[in-house]
Parts: structure tokens; C-alpha cells; sequence
């Protein structure tokens, strides 16, 4: 059966490029502003990681490198290698630096979320000097990570500060430990970046806490709710938004962290050991170390596709509360 | 009567929770300036040595000419400025253009501005560095250890997160109050300029203060894309130093003294800003 078609009805969709067309020219002004970002993205952003992705397939190390991307294609040897090769140099300790950087991600994200929820709610009060100590808890949040690393790397030492608090005035141990070496690491690393993250997460959980309007409470406490009923049927409830955003951006940082474990160790260029490494000072110091350039990039494409997927769970679980303007 | 009590004591004790953890928070900073006045002989003695209080200034002084830290601190200054120029710069035009127009593309673009920041450093550092190095091989353009070099790529990289930021702010201005100059006889790059960007300036400093601190911050590329001192940035020195100067720690200290103090001195001034600046995209969702 035929039906015939109305040429004049306005529904009918015009083809993309006339579509285009005329979006181009009623939005000629909005394409002008993004232009000149648009061509940085794509010169320092995309074309990098087309060729990063490229540089993954192929055997590219001190021999080839002035080949560039002519070097020989080798499919995906450089993944085998990297997953399966126990004695190529660029896997060397990438087992412990990813123990590493997943027990640091997850303590770290989980404490600074939980310390500053705890700090904005105590400074959501009136009391006198509040200003002096807000503006003094974001301190540290504004001090350089290259100088969180050196600064805590000097602490840490052995008769270093930390310790002469804790044992010489808390008496909380009886032998000052390393923190530098062996297990401690790990906690050497966490604690300054957990000192270096929480301000800002307190400060944006600050800004929430004020959009929650006292109404809420009010009724609340007439229907008799106890403050941990009201924290957590209102206070957590409303900020849940900044909770799922801040999330994904402290897992980001926290993976992706680099500056503090780099400069707290070994005179700044030194192995972490194997409680203190991470995936970036591992893959970085590796790879330009054994100038092993293709197996860095499959490992790098591997590490973004993780983090793709970490990603997309947390879509996942936050979508409802996301809103889009 | 009782619960009066109890909440006079609540309060103060919560006041002094509060200062409790102010003084914790500050300690280690207060620390890095402390060790930083006194002599290195005094350090490596050890913490009871370090109570006299007669401060040495003699180190800041070698700081400048021991380690040539001038350089490296001018490096720094010239590389994040002109960072923080271009990425606000590109930031405006593009977070205006997401504020205020539902173009074709206009989703996909930022929803790949904000992709980018889930790409690993690593993933594009390699490549760069190849890049660059290809560069100057083809073209003779030296791109490894110069400033146009880091400049390119630190705009590149602070400008997607300052476009979220400013975003925010364009859409909090009213639609209206252009329609209103334009009516008035302004042109759209007019009332851009007349109306929307000073309304915005706050917004504007927030953004400037955030690419300045994160430039300044920056050690990884830093590192690999500079390789002599005429164009080595703060972090690279201090990390050099490190590794040269064991046991240094005078001089260590007094550098992270006198890096941090700037950026610290710069939030102060910008707090109000910076603060409602960075807040509100975050808030908003």
C-alpha cells in the first residue's frame, strides 16, 4: 500500500548536512567560541591518544624510536608482554604498584569523604572565629603536592617529628618505626593525601549544607526526630548530587596520582618499595627508564580503559542523581 | 535547667574540637617554616636542638644563590601566567558558547571536555614527548624544553575543567539582561563584553586562581618535557635538588617555604572568589 506523503508536512527530517547547515548558521557565533578550543583538543588531546593508542601496537624502544611511528607493527605482543611476560622490566613491581594504588584509592576517597562531611558539619555552627578556621583548614589544600611529598618525606623520618610526637610526647609506642620503609609506606603515602584532599571536600560539602533549607529540619523536629535520624534521612539525602560528583573526580585523582609519592622517596627519583609504589610513578619511571615506549602506551590504554569502566559504574549507581541543565 | 548545660557544654565542646583540628591541620605547615630557620646543623641534631628560637634567614638567602632557584622560580612564573592567560582565554569563548546555545554538537562537545579528564597523564605523555621530539626532527622546531612547548600543553590541559567552571557561571547570569542590550543597540559580542563578562569576573578570577595553582602544581610532564634549567619549572628543581643535596634540609625547607607561600598569600587575596567560584559548579551538579 502506498501512502502518499505530504510534502509540506514540517515534520519530516531534512538530511544532516542541511540539517547542519542550518545550524551552522543560526549557531555561527557558538562554533566561532569553540573553535580555537576545539583545535587544542584536538592537537594536544585526541591526536595524542590516537597515537598513543597506534604507539601500543608497536615495537617501539631505543632502537626504533627515531622510526617514530614507522617503527615495526607487532600487534598485540605489547599486551602479552605486559600481561602475561613476568620478566619483562616494564611489568617489574606493576603488581604491587596496582595493590598499591587500589588500597590507596579506596582509603583515601573513603576518608576524605567521611572527614569532610564531619568537618562541614561542625563548622556549619555559629561560633566566634569560624571564618579564621575555615579559611585555616583550607591551608593545606593550597599547598603545592610537590611540597606535600617533601614536606611529609622529612616528617616521616625516623627521628623525624612524627614519630617524636608520637612516642616522645604520646607515648603511643614504645620504638619509633619506619615509616618509610616496608609496610608503613603505604600509610605514608595515604595520610598526606588524605591531609592535601579533605579541605576541598569539606568546603564544596560546606557550600551543600547551606542550600539545605532549615524548613526540613524544622519539621523534622516536630515530627521527633533524633539528629542522627535527621542527618540521615535529610542532610545525607540532599547532598547526595555533590556526593556522587566529587567521587568520581577524588577516584580520578586518587588513581591517577603522581606528585606526593614522587617526591617523597629515594631523594625524589628513588623506587617507593613495594608498599609505596603506584601505578603512575611505577609506569612512568619504567617506561622512560627502559625506554620501553610501546609497552608503556598498551599499559596506559589498558589503565584508561579500567578507568572507563570504573566510570561507568558509577554512572551506573549515581545516574538518578545527576541532574543535566 | 539540665539541658541548658548540656548544651553550653556541646557547643564549647564542639569549639574546641574545631580548634583541635585547626592546629593539627596547620601543624605540618608551621613545621616546613619552623625547620626552615633554623641551620642544618640544628636539623640533623635533632628536635631538641631545634627549640632555640634564632631564626636564620641566611638560608633563604643561599637559597638564591646556591641553586639558582631565581631561574627556575621565574620559569615557573612565565609558564603558568601565560598558561593562565590562553586556558581563560579559551575557557570564556567555549564555556559562554555551552551556557548560552544548544548547537548541533553542543553535547558531545562537552561531554568530551569533561572525557578528558579521565585519561590518564601517562596516556598522553608518551605521545607528546614523541610528538615533540618528531617536531623538531621534521619541522626543526624545538618543542621538548621550551616555554611554548609547556604553554601549549598546560593550556591545553587546564582549559576543559575552567570551561566548567565558568559555565556555571554564564548560566547563572539572566538570559534577559542581554536580550536588554541588545535592544539597546549592543551587538552580541557587545553585550558579551559590556554586560556578561564583568558580571562574570568573579567567576573569571576563581577560574584564573584554579589554572594558576594546578599549573603550579605540575611536576610529571614538567619532568619529562624539560631537560636544562632555562626552562625547568619549581617542582623539576626542587626534585633535582632533592636528588643532589641529600640531607640539605636548610635549603629544602626554606624552597617549599618560599614556593608555598605565594599560592598562599594569592588564596587569601582570592578567597572570596575563589571559594564561591570553585563551589558552585560542584554544588550545582
Amino acid at each position: 500500500m502506498e501512502i502518499s506523503r505530504n510534502p509540506d508536512t514540517p515534520e519530516v527530517r531534512k538530511p544532516f548536512g542541511a540539517r547542519f547547515k542550518k545550524g551552522f548558521r543560526e549557531y555561527r557565533v557558538a562554533y566561532l567560541f569553540i573553535l580555537p578550543t576545539f583545535l587544542f583538543m584536538m592537537l594536544v588531546h585526541v591526536l595524542p591518544m590516537i597515537q598513543g593508542i597506534v604507539m601500543s601496537f608497536l615495537k617501539l624502544n631505543q632502537f626504533t624510536l627515531s622510526q617514530y611511528l614507522k617503527a615495526p607493527f607487532i600487534g598485540l605482543k605489547n599486551y602479552s608482554e605486559l600481561l602475561f611476560n613476568e620478566n619483562n622490566p616494564v611489568r617489574q613491581g606493576l603488581g604491587y604498584a596496582l595493590r598499591n594504588t587500589a588500597i590507596y584509592s579506596v582509603v583515601v576517597t573513603i576518608s576524605v569523604m567521611i572527614i569532610g562531611l564531619l568537618v562541614a558539619i561542625l563548622l556549619n555552627r555559629d561560633f566566634p572565629g569560624r571564618g579564621i578556621a575555615r579559611a585555616a583548614m583550607l591551608l593545606p589544600w593550597v599547598v603545592p603536592s610537590y611540597v606535600v611529598g617533601v614536606l611529609w618525606g622529612f616528617m616521616w623520618q625516623k627521628e623525624g617529628i612524627i614519630n617524636y610526637i608520637l612516642v616522645d610526647i604520646l607515648h603511643l609506642m614504645s620504638d619509633k618505626p619506619f615509616w618509610l620503609i616496608g609496610q608503613n609506606t603505604i600509610w605514608a603515602i595515604i595520610i598526606p593525601t588524605v591531609w592535601r584532599s579533605w579541605p576541598f571536600i569539606m568546603i564544596v560539602f560546606l557550600a551543600g549544607l547551606q542550600t539545605i533549607p532549615d524548613d526540613l529540619y524544622e519539621a523534622a523536629k516536630i515530627d521527633g526526630a533524633g539528629r542522627l535520624r535527621q542527618f540521615f534521612t535529610i542532610t545525607l539525602p540532599m547532598l547526595k548530587p555533590i556526593i556522587a560528583v566529587q567521587l568520581l573526580f577524588q577516584i580520578i585523582n586518587n588513581v591517577y596520582s603522581y606528585n606526593i609519592v614522587a617526591m617523597m622517596f629515594g631523594n625524589g627519583s628513588g623506587y617507593p618499595g613495594k608498599w609505596g609504589d603506584l601505578l603512575m610513578t611505577a609506569l612512568t619511571r619504567q617506561t622512560f627508564g627502559y625506554w620501553s615506549f610501546g609497552v608503556g602506551a598498551a599499559a596506559s590504554f589498558l589503565l584508561m580503559g579500567a578507568m572507563l569502566i570504573i566510570v561507568g559504574i558509577w554512572y551506573r549507581i549515581f545516574r538518578s542523581e545527576l541532574r543535566v541543565d | 535547667m539540665n539541658t541548658r548545660i548540656a548544651k553550653k557544654l556541646e557547643y564549647y565542646s564542639l569549639n574546641t574540637l574545631t580548634w583541635v583540628i585547626v592546629a593539627v591541620v596547620v601543624f605540618p605547615i608551621f613545621w616546613m617554616v619552623k625547620v626552615s630557620l633554623h641551620t642544618n646543623g640544628e636539623i640533623l641534631q635533632g628536635i631538641t636542638s631545634m627549640a632555640i628560637p634564632e631564626p636564620q634567614w641566611l638560608n633563604y638567602k643561599n637559597l638564591w644563590e646556591t641553586i639558582n632557584f631565581g631561574q627556575y622560580f621565574k620559569n615557573s612564573l612565565l609558564i603558568c601566567t601565560a598558561t593562565m592567560l590562553i586556558s581563560c582565554f579559551l575557557a570564556i569563548l567555549a564555556g559562554y558558547a555551552l551556557a548560552r546555545y544548544r548547537f548541533p554538537g553542543s553535547g558531545l562537545f562537552g561531554i568530551s571536555v569533561i572525557g578528558t579528564q579521565m585519561i590518564p597523564g601517562i596516556m598522553f605523555l608518551l605521545p607528546i614527548y614523541l610528538l615533540f621530539l618528531n617536531i623538531k626532527d621534521t619541522l626543526g622546531l624545538p618543542m621538548v624544553d621550551t616555554y611554548w612547548g609547556m604553554v601549549l600543553v598546560y593550556s591545553a590541559f587546564y582549559t576543559p575543567m575552567s570551561i566548567w567552571i565558568i559555565r556555571s557561571f554564564f548560566v547563572s547570569i539572566p538570559k534577559d539582561l542581554e536580550e536588554s542590550a541588545r535592544i539597546d543597540g549592543c551587538n552580541r559580542i557587545q553585550a558579551f563584553v559590556r554586560i556578561i563578562l564583568p558580571l562574570s569576573l568573579p567567576g573569571i578570577i576563581a577560574m584564573c586562581v584554579y589554572i594558576f595553582l594546578t599549573a603550579w602544581d605540575e611536576l610529571m610532564f614538567a619532568w619529562v618535557l624539560t631537560t636544562t634549567p632555562e626552562v625547568q619549572t619549581i617542582p623539576v628543581g626542587i626534585r633535582l635538588f632533592v636528588g643532589q643535596y641529600t640531607n640539605r634540609y636548610d635549603l629544602l625547607m626554606s624552597a617549599a617555604t618560599v614556593v608555598t607561600l605565594p599560592v598562599i598569600i594569592t588564596f587569601f587575596l582570592s578567597q572570596k572568589y575563589f571559594i564561591s567560584g570553585m563551589t558552585a559548579g560542584a554544588v550545582k551538579g
